[in-house]
């Protein structure tokens, strides 16, 4: 594979979006303005004097708070709500997926069919079942997230658990008498981390969508939680009069979830074993 | 060859059984939930509790679950509590408009995608192959709620060229689904190209190609004579794998332009907790999903008969699960 | 007597002499004088008559017009949810209301000044203590399947509204009436066992339409069995997506302009249904939110129409649940609580103040009670009282179940309480999911719609055991209070009782009702003779399209 610089400069680009959101959700307090949940002036546009020498950089919103700052503490919201949900179906779908490569036979083919079952399912059918079944709060987010995720996880690690079951240093350890939870966590689960890792950070961006597709549809984070959904959510009836209450957020999602898939592609690119099986194997 | 089909239809029953049974056991484990949702809040003790005699809900939940699915493989879906009539009555017509819709974003998408990503595949690296796959990852980046509001404020609002609301009172207009068409393969689009390009990118670096490249076949016939059948082979069954997202998938866009379609019909069937109508359409979709992922194995092998139909299977129904955007993309 | 004549004809009321010095000596307005009058069966021509030559012209002119023919003929849509309607006396929303409207029609008509006129009653007179009522129905009406309109059909439908069975509303607000008497073939008289005075007005009521006298014979179900007086007979009908009614010949009344009105249901989208009014695919929205009102001043062929009513959000707490059940805290919410604010940023300001006792300037009964003054170091104080000192934690549910001002509002609640320490929980779930609940969570934000007098509201929502008392309120001096008040015919003296009556309610504390919130809607700029009104009870008899 030739490296020269060019290539790379997406991925480069990609890492520094997500790497500019990782920072202003951990230095939120010092980075932002204003505090993001209290009532300043209503419905200021961009670039307006907040008076004693500050502005209000990207207006505020219907209640008067600070844009800018209630999307630097939304990147807070959405890295953990979505990181929480991912990490959590990413823990279910590999202690799935490597029970069911290492076992094989029956295990296998019960959990096989558990993942297609979900899997069967439209995603948002899934989401409108357990949330309306269970109401909407940001810890059953994460439970209907993974519910979702998980399987396709599980297929994923699965696959390669398969193809690394085979591999002579796994039997090697299985011949030396290695208990089956360390030849799964310790030699199978390090080689399958590449392609978990380009795909973990795909994930974390549809799950970004996902947690602002269910505020659309008034089934996402309680207020005031400044989550960048739930702020297009709340501004979308006034959005045609003022579409700085939607354009920032917008931005926002979009700039994340480009982020992560330059960052995803590059990765991929990066990962010397091309994965036949999991369909993902994109330039 | 047969074998393997009706092995695969068999599995595809034993999931649907799978399906309606968790559908069930969400739905309608508490009775008196459904006593409540059926009869609505201000209904007394006594009147629910002679529902649910009435209704057979005093039996055992298996025997219900049994009673429920013979009724419902016989087509007695159940009456609508929301709309007030039999499920099986509001399904044609949502159906229909979903698929008109869906139609027409994939008459607008496919050749779009096709062509960016045979374009961006042929010359992998070039300056053209590099904006085509920026575009596409941008505009996949940018969720559907997000752009039906920007293209409503541009088309409708500010240049006035486009109605609004897609809900066809007048009968059927062309112009009404122009807008939800648009966002629908403005979001799809960037995929399916990106997986045309991956496709056409291997084909071109294949031995076959190489050595028709080093025998001096220009460049257009090299593409459409011998890469593009080959080529096209993942994306075709891509598409078939986005169906059902076309289906269920489009809550958002159906629900922001009024269009009475089947995503619509669902949402409102969750807020209102229309119990019947959930489970037909949860069924309806699982049954989609499975249909086109089986027509999908089909045809991938049809396409391309050296592969066993072993990998063809694992790479067909791989593709849904492991790429958000096909399967989870909401 | 004064000019004034009764619509029956019959001996003027004892009580309205009085009810003329009072606007003589300016102790009553001129809205309020009408109102009255017209419940006492007094005409309303004869009463406006006798009020300009005291007070000058209406109050209220009805908006200048050009001077236009109206036009005959077309088809108008109207945005609206189509819901089930097969029982008109059980439906619960004014939306199914404003569909058979066009179709069934009430014994009085209320107008958007809260005047009653005669409908299918001609006239009206209640006794002097107001407990027994005579109505003299109109003749020469016909059912649109031929048969004769009678007293009959007015008997058969109240006294399905009181039977025990019965499913309408309608049982507790008329569970005064003991007695439905026909007096001939088109006269009937109600007994009632207390004194009440706004009778024709309740009549109005959205689900009390008269339906055929053998409607349930008919088998009970109306839009497969769509018989009725109005003008309009229904012609096609789906919940969820449509109504289309059209014109029928030998209608009794003036004939309407309109051939045809087609009702769309377009879904919960309020971007979608503005949109289709902007592209001239639509020509009345039932209503918009108060969100839209910029965008809808933006647009060029669209009308905005605004209208005050005593509709308002209460955001209350149950007296029997913890920790609401010790005064205190109650107290301290109200305290905290800054409801200019609230409308200012949950409302944009949209509407009038409130202080906290649900009676509404713009109700007849209204008697002008100082607000809650905002004191934060008394909530503090309260709460260490009631054993709080480090605060308090409760959680609010918001159904949004008229947009997301709701939830707006209540974020501004959210921020008043935190400075006294009450940190506000907010639970929003969909609004199809709050009604289930609406009267039983310890603390929620209730939307309460117009009602043209306060003690209809008052009656329902706060007397021990009343039907919909969500809050669980239980005041043997309240409901003594309202008793008192509801007897009284003099509008004056009727607002001097409510002293007590609102004084309690905001004594006790137990809701934060921040203000009253404007109505809107946006309709083509082609639609002539369309008007708000403040219950919602849109008539389109009057409309005609340019």
């Amino acid at each position: 594979m030739r490296r020269r610089m060019l290539p790379r400069l997406p991925v480069l680009f990609g890492a520094l979006i997500v790497l500019l959101w990782v920072l202003c959700a951990v230095l939120a307090p010092w980075l932002a303005p204003f505090d993001p949940l209290h009532s300043l002036q209503p419905l200021v546009p961009p670039l307006s004097d907040a008076g004693a020498g500050r502005m209000f950089w990207l207006g505020t919103d219907m209640l008067g708070r600070d844009i800018l700052s209630r999307l630097i503490f939304g990147a807070r919201a959405v890295i953990v709500w979505a990181g929480f949900a991912t990490a959590t179906a990413y823990v279910i779908g590999i202690a799935g997926g490597l029970v069911a490569g290492f076992y094989r036979g029956h295990a296998d083919r019960l959990l096989s069919f558990l993942a297609n079952v979900v899997l069967s399912f439209p995603v948002l059918v899934l989401y409108i079942l357990i949330i309306t079944k269970v109401g909407a709060s940001g810890f059953n987010i994460v439970l209907a997230v993974t519910f979702a995720s998980a399987p396709a996880i599980f297929r994923i690690v699965r696959a390669l658990a398969l193809d690394l079951r085979e591999r002579d240093f796994v039997l090697a350890a299985i011949s030396q008498g290695e208990t089956p939870l360390r030849i799964m966590v310790l030699d199978m689960l390090p080689n399958a981390a590449g392609p978990l890792i380009v795909d973990a950070c795909l994930r974390l961006g549809y799950t970004t969508i996902t947690i602002g597709v269910l505020g659309f549809l008034g089934l996402g984070l309680p207020p005031p939680t400044p989550d960048w959904g739930g702020m297009v959510n709340e501004g979308r009836p006034l959005a045609f009069a003022f579409p700085h209450l939607i354009l920032f957020p917008c931005i926002a999602i979009s700039s994340l979830m480009l982020g992560l898939s330059l960052l995803a592609d590059g990765l991929r690119d990066g990962e010397q074993r091309p994965l036949k099986s999991t369909g993902t194997n994109l330039p | 060859m047969k074998t393997p089909i009706l092995a695969r239809l068999v599995e595809i029953a034993g999931t649907m059984l799978a399906v309606s049974f968790i559908v069930y056991l969400v739905l309608e484990a508490n009775s008196g939930d459904v006593a409540v949702k059926v009869l609505g809040p201000f209904s007394t003790e006594d009147q629910r509790a002679l529902w649910m005699h009435q209704n057979g809900y005093d039996a055992p939940f298996l025997w219900r679950y049994l009673e429920w699915l013979a009724r419902f493989a016989v087509g007695d879906w159940g009456m609508s509590t929301h709309y007030r009539v039999p499920v099986w009555q509001l399904l044609p017509e949502r159906l229909g408009r979903t698929a008109m819709l869906a139609g027409a974003t994939l008459v607008v998408m496919i050749p779009v995608s096709f062509s960016l990503g045979i374009l961006a595949g042929m010359a992998k690296g070039s300056v053209a192959d590099r904006i085509i796959s920026f575009f596409c990852v941008a505009t996949t980046s940018i969720p559907e709620f997000a752009s039906s509001v920007f293209l409503a404020a541009i088309f409708v609002f500010w240049l006035g060229v486009l109605p609004g609301a897609s809900s066809m009172t007048s009968g059927f207009a062309i112009r009404e689904l122009v807008l939800p068409t648009l966002v629908l393969a403005l979001y799809s689009a960037g995929y399916l190209a990106r997986i045309t390009r991956a496709s056409m990118v291997e084909v071109m670096e294949a031995p076959y190609i190489r050595a028709a490249m080093m025998r001096g076949v220009p460049p257009a016939r090299l593409v459409l004579g011998h890469a593009l059948r080959n080529a096209l082979v993942a994306p075709v069954t891509v598409i078939m794998l986005q169906i059902p997202w076309l289906l269920s998938g489009v809550i958002v866009v159906e629900v922001f332009f009024a269009y009475r379609g089947f995503g619509s019909l669902l949402y409102e069937a969750g807020l209102n907790s229309d119990i019947a109508l959930i489970e037909a359409c949860a069924m309806i979709s699982v049954a989609v999903v499975l249909a086109t992922q089986f027509l999908s194995d089909l045809i991938y092998a049809w396409l391309n008969p050296r592969l066993n139909r072993k990998t063809a299977r694992a790479d067909a129904a791989g593709i849904p699960s492991e790429t958000p955007a096909a399967g989870a993309a909401p | 007597m004064f000019g004034l004549k009764m619509l029956s004809g019959r001996r003027l009321h004892a009580a309205a002499p009085e009810l003329c010095d009072r606007l003589i000596r300016g102790e009553i307005g001129r809205r309020d004088f009408l109102q009255t009058m017209s419940w006492l069966g007094v005409s309303a021509a004869s009463a406006s008559v006798f009020a300009s030559a005291v007070v000058g012209d209406a109050l209220f002119p009805t908006a200048a017009r050009a001077q236009e023919a109206p036009k005959r003929g077309g088809s108008l849509r109207f945005v609206c949810q189509i819901q089930e309607m097969t029982d008109p006396a059980a439906v619960s929303w004014i939306e199914a209301s404003v569909v058979f409207r066009n179709t069934l029609e009430y014994l009085t008509l209320v107008d958007a000044d809260n005047v009653s006129h005669p409908y299918l009653a001609e006239s009206w007179t209640p006794s002097d203590d107001l407990k027994t009522w005579d109505f003299k129905l109109r003749s020469g009406v016909k059912w649109s399947n031929g048969d004769d309109f009678t007293a009959e059909d007015v008997a058969y439908t109240i006294k399905r509204w009181l039977a025990p069975e019965s499913k309408s509303s309608n049982k507790t607000s008329f569970a005064a009436v003991t007695q439905v008497e026909i007096i001939g073939p088109l006269a009937i008289r109600l007994h009632l066992d207390r004194a009440i005075l706004a009778i024709p007005e309740m009549l109005y009521a959205y689900n009390c339409p008269i339906l055929h006298r053998k409607f349930d014979d008919m088998g009970a179900d109306w839009p497969k069995n769509p018989i009725g007086t109005g003008p309009y007979e229904l012609a096609e009908f789906a919940i969820g997506q449509k109504a289309t009614f059209r014109r029928r010949a030998g209608y009794w009344g003036t004939e309407p302009y309109l051939d045809e009105i087609r009702f769309i249901d377009m879904g919960t989208s309020s971007a979608a249904h503005l949109a289709a009014l902007s592209a001239g695919q639509v020509d009345i929205l039932y209503r918009i939110g108060v969100s839209d009102l910029d965008l809808v001043k933006r647009l060029p062929n669209v009308q905005l129409l605004t209208g005050k009513a005593a509709q308002t959000i209460v955001m209350r707490m149950q007296v029997d649940q913890k920790p609401f059940d010790d005064i205190r805290v109650r107290k301290a919410v109200l305290l905290a609580a800054d409801n200019q604010q609230m409308l200012e940023l949950g409302y944009r300001g949209e509407g009038t103040v409130a202080a906290d006792y649900h009676v509404a300037q713009v109700q007849p009964e209204y008697f002008p009670l100082p607000p809650v003054k905002r004191d934060i170091a008394q909530a503090k104080a309260l709460l260490k009282e009631a054993g709080h000192p480090n605060g308090v934690d409760v959680t609010l549910m918001v159904g949004n179940t008229q947009g997301t001002w709701e939830q707006n509002t209540a974020q501004v609640l959210q921020q008043n309480c935190a400075e006294a320490g009450i940190r506000i929980n907010l639970n929003v779930v969909p609004s199809t999911e709050y009604w289930p609940v609406w009267n039983k969570v310890p603390f929620g934000l209730t939307y309460w719609a117009h009602r043209p007098l306060a003690v209809q509201t008052l009656d329902l929502a706060y007397r021990s055991g009343a039907a919909w008392n969500e809050t669980h309120l239980a005041d043997k001096a309240f409901d003594a209070a309202l008793d008192k008040a509801m007897a009284i015919v003099d509008v004056k003296q009727r607002s001097q009782a409510m002293e007590a009556v609102e004084r309690i309610l905001q004594d006790q504390a137990i809701m934060v009702q921040p203000f009253w919130s404007n109505k809107f809607t946006a309709i083509s700029s082609k639609v002539r003779d369309y008007q708000q009104h403040p219950s919602d009870y849109f008539n389109l008899f009057k409309t005609w399209l340019a």
